[in-house]
């Protein structure tokens, strides 16, 4: 049951976003969010649209994934929308009691969804074509300035890697110890809300200690392996842009200028 | 001249408690694969940490390479020049990536990126797990797992590595792939100090070192040490059946030439007696 | 009758995706009241997902498993029922204690079973009996304890529920030669008393070889072999291709056997290895 966790899965491949630099790829996404949400009237919404499909037609993962990512916000698709369609201003279209559906609010409908469906699509396009280490690494080369203001890069990021690292040994110690504790007759499926946390006690238990001694063999073993800290230490990746990256930053920009110039040509909706 | 030796090494957990080491001398010399065996709780994990600075004798002193294991300023030289191996693979993997893990200990060294790209490639490849470079940990099983972790150590290029229980969580593969590993590092001229339980990896060592108590019982070539089946049996330590056989068949009267340590070599001697 | 029938018992994992995979295949088998059976194979060869479908943990995709003669998935809603009839301890139990002491600890399975505190406290105390673990340990905090005991009182907290049938993984895996023999013994001890029956999956075939009345095989989720110790461990060459040892002794007179010596099949313990030899010469005059 703890094997099924799809969303945001690293997908091995060659394709031309897997290659890009992990920076470049996260500095991309932050961008094409702010594009998503600078995008005021269908034109410029159709451009990034545009963008984000051969995004996810250059990542070359099977498209079936990314409607699994996109079941999981479903239901906030379909909740924010509804909400959406009742809430506009204009011309009413259809009314029942107090529910009035505008032209307005269909809009509205439409651009929310799109924008979500756009977002979720770009952060999958992201975490399915980067690995999380080269994630958390890509994290921590971008904060690197905020060192002269005391924020503890290198320890976040190291923290970052070490729970990575450790979330599917403890997802599958958890299974161990449920199966144990059934074993032992331990009852988790029926009952109320408060028998239910009770029931999770000789779970969690056994799962922090787990943790915690897993915790002190992990700072035994760095120790061995003379970990002390960020100084000094140096990095076996090294980053370096390729024309690659500078291609992809450039058709960005081109993405961009597209944008503002249909936001300036075209009435804007929202 | 000894690459490690430890003289007269007294420790304890806490000041109530009986001495975990109590007066240890070793020597180990370069090259040398030496087994460190004793049941669980006779101080031989603490003596593994005592030989990389990991821990600090109370009493007595610890030189690994002439370099005295209470100089602050020589713990991360120690560290890299001995490394240390410990019982759960789980537990000692930090990185997601097995090669991003592998280069944690050169990183820490402040290694050049290219040097630590060599030796990343070069430790996975001495314990064969070259191909698995890219792969995750969660999904090796436990002696790939135990692999990775010497490489880990590998890759500071230490001329020493301590094995504390390395094969005590594996099942009967992962405790051959692990053994094969370690023999292969001997062969290539890495001083091994492996702690262990099971009589036949120790067997493999140049020389066996009993502990009990905190203490040294008897050390020797591996045949003079396991001979001694009444001694081992009554420090809870495991006796091979091939050993244990000759040892009752003498007892009864037959004559060996020499005591068998393996099956091979019991097949061979009882050809021997049987004629 | 026997106490456990297996029917053409499958499992598969992950039916639909890509990475489905057949654990278990098409087993079948019966386990009577009382008996010793070792469980062996390497590591992903089935033992687990099969032992864990006794106590229905896991249910199968195919086939059943009748216990006393119902099987265990009639009444789904009832499969917890089961578990205090089959008892299974897992790898490293000691990782599952949780409670504040000991005793309450090894309470927590009959008090899962529905026990009144009179029998929760006679059941508890006879299972620390028979793991020997004293009295005065039972009011500590589990994680007080040392190695040896935390895995004794997790095992007598199975044992605790009075089960039918006891199912143990690799019990020992993890302790020294002495740790290993003394707790053996104590579940020996505990099945002579009981008289119950004991699954034993182990990895150490010398274990295996002495305390089984019967052993079974598994390799690839199928049931390869299963008969006494003495038939199982005289097919050196079978159990090779499946990545499997028989126990040194076994392997040592079964070479000399070879050879052209006259000793019987199939010897398991030093002790007959011993008395075969001493006979052999004694017939020869040599002693």
């Amino acid at each position: 049951m703890t094997r099924d966790v799809s969303f945001g899965q690293y997908m091995p491949g060659d394709g031309v976003i897997h290659r890009l630099d992990p920076r470049i790829k996260l500095i991309l996404l932050i961008a094409y969010i702010v594009f998503v949400f600078c995008a005021f009237n269908f034109v410029s919404l159709a451009v990034i649209s545009a963008a984000t499909f051969a995004a996810v037609m250059l990542s070359r993962v099977p498209l079936r994934m990314y409607f699994k990512s996109l079941k999981v916000v479903l239901i906030i698709v379909l909740i924010t929308s509804a909400l959406n369609i009742f809430y506009g201003g204009g011309d009413v279209l259809w009314q029942w009691g107090y529910l009035t559906v505008t032209k307005d609010g269909i809009f509205r409908a439409i651009f929310v969804s799109v924008r979500i469906v756009l977002l979720i699509l770009l952060s999958s396009c992201l975490t399915f074509t980067t690995t999380p280490t080269d994630l958390t690494d890509a994290i921590e080369r971008l904060m690197k300035p905020l060192k002269a203001l005391h924020v503890k890069v290198h320890e976040i990021a190291m923290m970052m890697t070490i729970a990575l690292r450790f979330v599917p040994t403890l997802l599958e110690e958890t299974d161990k110890i449920m199966s144990a504790q059934k074993a032992r007759g331990a009852d988790m499926d029926s009952g109320g809300i408060i028998k239910k946390v009770k029931a999770m006690t000789p779970i969690l238990i056994p799962l922090f200690v787990s943790a915690f001694r897993r915790a002190y063999e992990l700072a035994v073993a760095m120790e061995c392996r003379c970990y002390h800290g960020g100084d000094g230490r140096t990095r076996m990746k090294v980053l370096h842009m390729k024309p690659l990256d500078y291609v992809s930053l450039v058709i960005s920009g081109i993405v961009l200028a597209g944008i503002v110039l249909c936001n300036v040509f075209f009435a804007s909706i929202v | 001249m000894s690459f490690i030796s430890a003289e007269n090494v007294k420790f304890s957990y806490d000041e109530q408690n009986r001495n975990v080491l109590d007066d240890v001398s070793l020597k180990i010399k370069k090259g040398e694969f030496v087994a460190l065996l004793g049941h669980n709780g006779c101080g031989k994990s603490t003596m593994a940490k005592m030989l990389n600075a990991m821990l600090l004798p109370e009493w007595g002193v610890v030189y690994v390479d002439n370099m005295d294991t209470s100089d602050e300023k020589l713990t991360y030289e120690i560290r890299s020049n001995v490394g240390l191996v410990l019982q759960n693979p789980d537990n000692q993997l930090v990185a997601g990536v097995i090669e991003e893990d592998v280069a944690f200990g050169p990183e820490n060294l402040g290694v050049e990126p290219q040097e630590i790209r060599r030796r990343v490639d070069d430790a996975l490849k001495a314990v064969g797990m070259y191909e698995y470079r890219t792969h995750a940990p969660h999904k090796l099983s436990g002696g790939q797992k135990q692999r990775v972790a010497i490489a880990g150590i590998l890759a500071m290029e230490p001329s020493c590595i301590v094995f504390d229980e390395p094969t005590a969580m594996l099942d009967p593969n992962g405790r051959e792939e692990v053994m094969k590993a370690i023999q292969s590092l001997h062969d290539k001229g890495i001083t091994i100090v492996l702690i262990t339980h099971y009589m036949n990896e120790a067997v493999l060592a140049d020389r066996v070192i009993v502990m009990d108590k905190g203490r040294i019982l008897t050390q020797g070539k591996p045949r003079d040490v396991f001979s001694e089946v009444p001694v081992l049996k009554r420090h809870r330590l495991d006796v091979p059946q091939a050993t244990e056989l000759a040892y009752r068949l003498i007892g009864a009267g037959v004559r060996f030439t020499d005591m068998p340590l393996n099956a091979e070599e019991c097949v061979k001697l009882l050809e021997e007696v049987l004629g | 009758m026997s106490l456990i029938e297996v029917k053409n018992l499958g499992f598969t994992y992950g039916v639909g995706t890509p990475f489905e995979k057949k654990a278990v295949d098409n087993l079948s088998l019966s386990i009577n009241e009382g008996e010793v059976v070792g469980l062996i194979g390497h590591t992903g060869s089935g033992k687990s997902t099969f032992a864990q479908m006794l106590n229905g943990l896991i249910k199968p995709t195919e086939g059943q498993v009748l216990i006393d003669g119902t099987d265990i998935w009639a009444k789904p809603k009832e499969i917890r029922k089961i578990r205090f009839k089959v008892g299974m301890v897992f790898q490293y139990p000691e990782y599952q204690l949780f409670d504040e002491t000991v005793y309450k600890d090894i309470s927590f399975g009959p008090r899962n079973k529905g026990l009144s505190e009179n029998e929760i406290n006679k059941t508890v105390r006879k299972a620390a009996e028979f793991v020997s673990l004293d009295d005065s340990l039972l009011e500590k905090s589990p994680f007080d304890l040392s190695g040896g005991e935390k895995r004794r009182a997790a095992i007598a907290g199975v044992i605790a529920m009075d089960p039918d049938v006891l199912v143990l993984d690799e019990p020992t895996a993890g302790l020294d030669p002495k740790g290993r023999d003394v707790l053996l013994a104590q579940i020996m001890g505990y099945h002579r008393e009981r008289k119950n029956t004991i699954i034993l999956i182990s990895h150490s075939m010398e274990d295996v070889a002495r305390i089984a009345d019967r052993i079974m095989v598994m390799n690839r989720g199928r049931l390869e072999m299963i008969d006494t110790p003495k038939v199982v461990f005289s097919r050196v060459e079978r159990l090779r291709s499946m990545g499997l040892r028989v126990p040194q002794i076994t392997r040592i007179m079964t070479e000399l056997k070879q050879k052209g010596y006259e000793f019987s099949d199939g010897i398991l313990t030093v002790d007959q290895a011993f008395d075969e030899i001493v006979g052999l010469l004694k017939k020869e005059g040599k002693l």
